[in-house]
């Protein structure tokens, strides 16, 4: 992500930028988006979002 | 029998000894107030105790039982609750000092289910804060301790339980668990933790982590305390969206002591991932046990095992981000650091990121469910690593440096993702004397083989009978 990008949906959520903290938190923000990246490995042609399942289709 | 020895019961001896007459209810949580004041100088295991008003239930309990009143084998029995369990009139911190003042005006299900069974309350057990951490590190109220070596970290979320149980501070606890918050502390603690399939426990008037990974559940000294607190606590409640009505069973029927016959997998793909050796050989032990009891053991692939702690940890920063939105605008800096990173960083995840991210989890659903075609019963270690010292940030496992948080949930968190059952049950001890975990994972609320397997093994087995040096 962008510096830019991150510091605008920083500002628009209300987080202080000037806060020390938000380059730590930059830093942080990088190392875990790249999850994203492997979510888009996997083909989901035909899958819908997981729903906590209903009582009805669950029996062992 | 003095309160040490009345400290080392179980939940089943305690209750035999109420119905018998030989102890009563007020010796016995007199006992374990004892215990807790000698111990928690050293554990740190409860951020609040409520010694009078245990007494008080303690009086009424004995009156009820020599009236003919008894309640069932939780009467008399005190327990723990994680502070995250809202309890009528007592604090509720979820440990973090923001919420010092916090008084809830009403109880959860599972705490009101717990007081119709007669169990009795001794207090509010320290907790990583916001149960987004799982090392039981908590700077505010001081951070937990493990009862084998008090340097060390007691695992967490639910670490004051996992203390507080494995040390005779109570005999249960109720934990919760997004990401193995409540089988973490109790592998490294040496005690029995178990996490329902997901809506098996109500949820009602717990703060919540991540809802849709969020599970209560017990944690134990045995896999026969573990059925009897799971038959207080489970069933149907209109409360939590996500209960299933599907009638709860006995869980004690299901200890039949054996498991001649029931299909084991060990999954391949757990062992390409940084494991101890002395975990892996305590776990490859426990194998041949189970092989031994009639266990038909085979190995099993499980591709997207590894896509789980991508899909598991980004669904649950968005979903935690959201819940503690407003207290991230207004109490940023007051937040744990490590909490407020994780909690500031779910604001970068989209919305459509995070549906994308809950497809992929029914592709992992889809995935665990096909694994059970062939198979009754998962098998694995809990943990790859034994507790380490208090402030560790990375370890050096299999060659590689990993980050504690990644380590310590690379097991316990793909159950979280599908919701299946799983519980952990002790199987070792390190070079250093310290416990090693047994994860055992069934189907969705099969339950019942998964306390039946672990029992058979706890009981072919001498683990569950050591008790930390203090």
């Amino acid at each position: 992500m962008e510096k830019e990008v991150f510091l605008s949906i920083a500002k628009e959520f209300g987080l202080d930028l000037d806060d020390p903290h938000m380059e730590e938190l930059y830093a942080y923000v990088q190392r875990v988006l790249p999850n994203l990246k492997r979510i888009e490995e996997l083909n989901l042609t035909g899958l819908e979002p997981f729903m906590p399942y209903p009582s009805h289709e669950v029996s062992p | 029998m003095d309160s040490k020895e009345i400290c080392e019961l179980s939940i089943s001896e305690l209750s035999r000894l109420i119905q018998k007459k030989e102890a009563s209810p007020l010796e016995i949580v007199e006992a374990y107030i004892s215990r807790v004041n000698s111990l928690e100088p050293q554990l740190n295991s409860f951020i609040t105790l409520v010694s009078d008003q245990a007494i008080e239930s303690a009086k009424q309990a004995e009156k009820e039982i020599q009236a003919g009143r008894y309640l069932g084998p939780l009467h008399g029995i005190p327990f723990g609750l994680k502070d995250l369990y809202y309890v009528k009139g007592i604090r509720n911190t979820s440990g973090t000092k923001i919420f010092d003042g916090f008084i809830p005006d009403y109880d959860s299900t599972i705490t009101l289910r717990l007081k119709k069974a007669g169990g009795i309350l001794l207090g509010k057990l320290n907790m990583h804060p916001l149960a987004y951490g799982a090392t039981g590190e908590n700077e505010e109220y001081g951070h937990m301790h493990n009862p084998w070596n008090t340097a060390l970290i007691a695992g967490g979320s639910s670490g004051g339980n996992g203390s507080a149980v494995a040390s005779g501070q109570c005999p249960f606890a109720m934990g919760s668990d997004t990401g193995g918050s409540i089988r973490i502390p109790s592998a490294l603690c040496g005690i029995v933790g178990f996490k329902p399939t997901y809506g098996r426990l109500s949820r009602y008037g717990m703060t919540p982590l991540a809802w849709s990974q969020d599970h209560p559940g017990p944690m134990t000294r045995t896999v026969e305390d573990c059925a009897m607190v799971m038959n207080a606590v489970a069933g149907y409640d209109p409360n939590d969206p996500t209960s299933t009505n599907l009638p709860p069973p006995d869980y004690t029927q299901a200890l039949k002591g054996e498991i001649k016959g029931l299909r084991l997998g060990v999954v391949k793909e757990f062992f390409e991932v940084p494991i101890e050796s002395d975990v892996s050989d305590s776990f490859w032990k426990a194998i041949d046990q189970l092989a031994e009891l009639g266990g038909i053991i085979s190995e099993i692939s499980w591709p997207l095992y590894h896509y789980g702690t991508a899909i598991a940890s980004l669904i649950q920063m968005a979903e935690a981000t959201a819940y503690h939105r407003e207290l991230i605008r207004k109490n940023g800096p007051q937040i744990y650091p490590p909490v407020r990173l994780r909690l500031e960083t779910g604001i970068f995840i989209s919305a459509s990121d995070y549906i994308q991210t809950q497809r992929a989890r029914t592709l992992f659903y889809h995935q665990s469910l096909n694994i059970f075609k062939n198979l009754d019963i998962l098998v694995t270690p809990t943990v790859p690593v034994t507790a380490f010292p208090i402030g560790t940030t990375s370890l050096l496992v299999s060659n590689q440096k990993v980050n504690v948080i990644s380590l310590l949930t690379q097991y316990t968190r793909p159950f979280n993702l599908n919701g299946f059952p799983a519980i952990t049950v002790p199987c070792g001890f390190s070079k250093d004397q310290l416990p090693i975990g047994l994860q055992f994972v069934g189907r969705p609320f099969d339950e019942e083989t998964v306390l039946r397997a672990a029992h058979a093994y706890e009981q072919a087995t001498p683990w569950h009978l050591r008790r930390p040096p203090l």
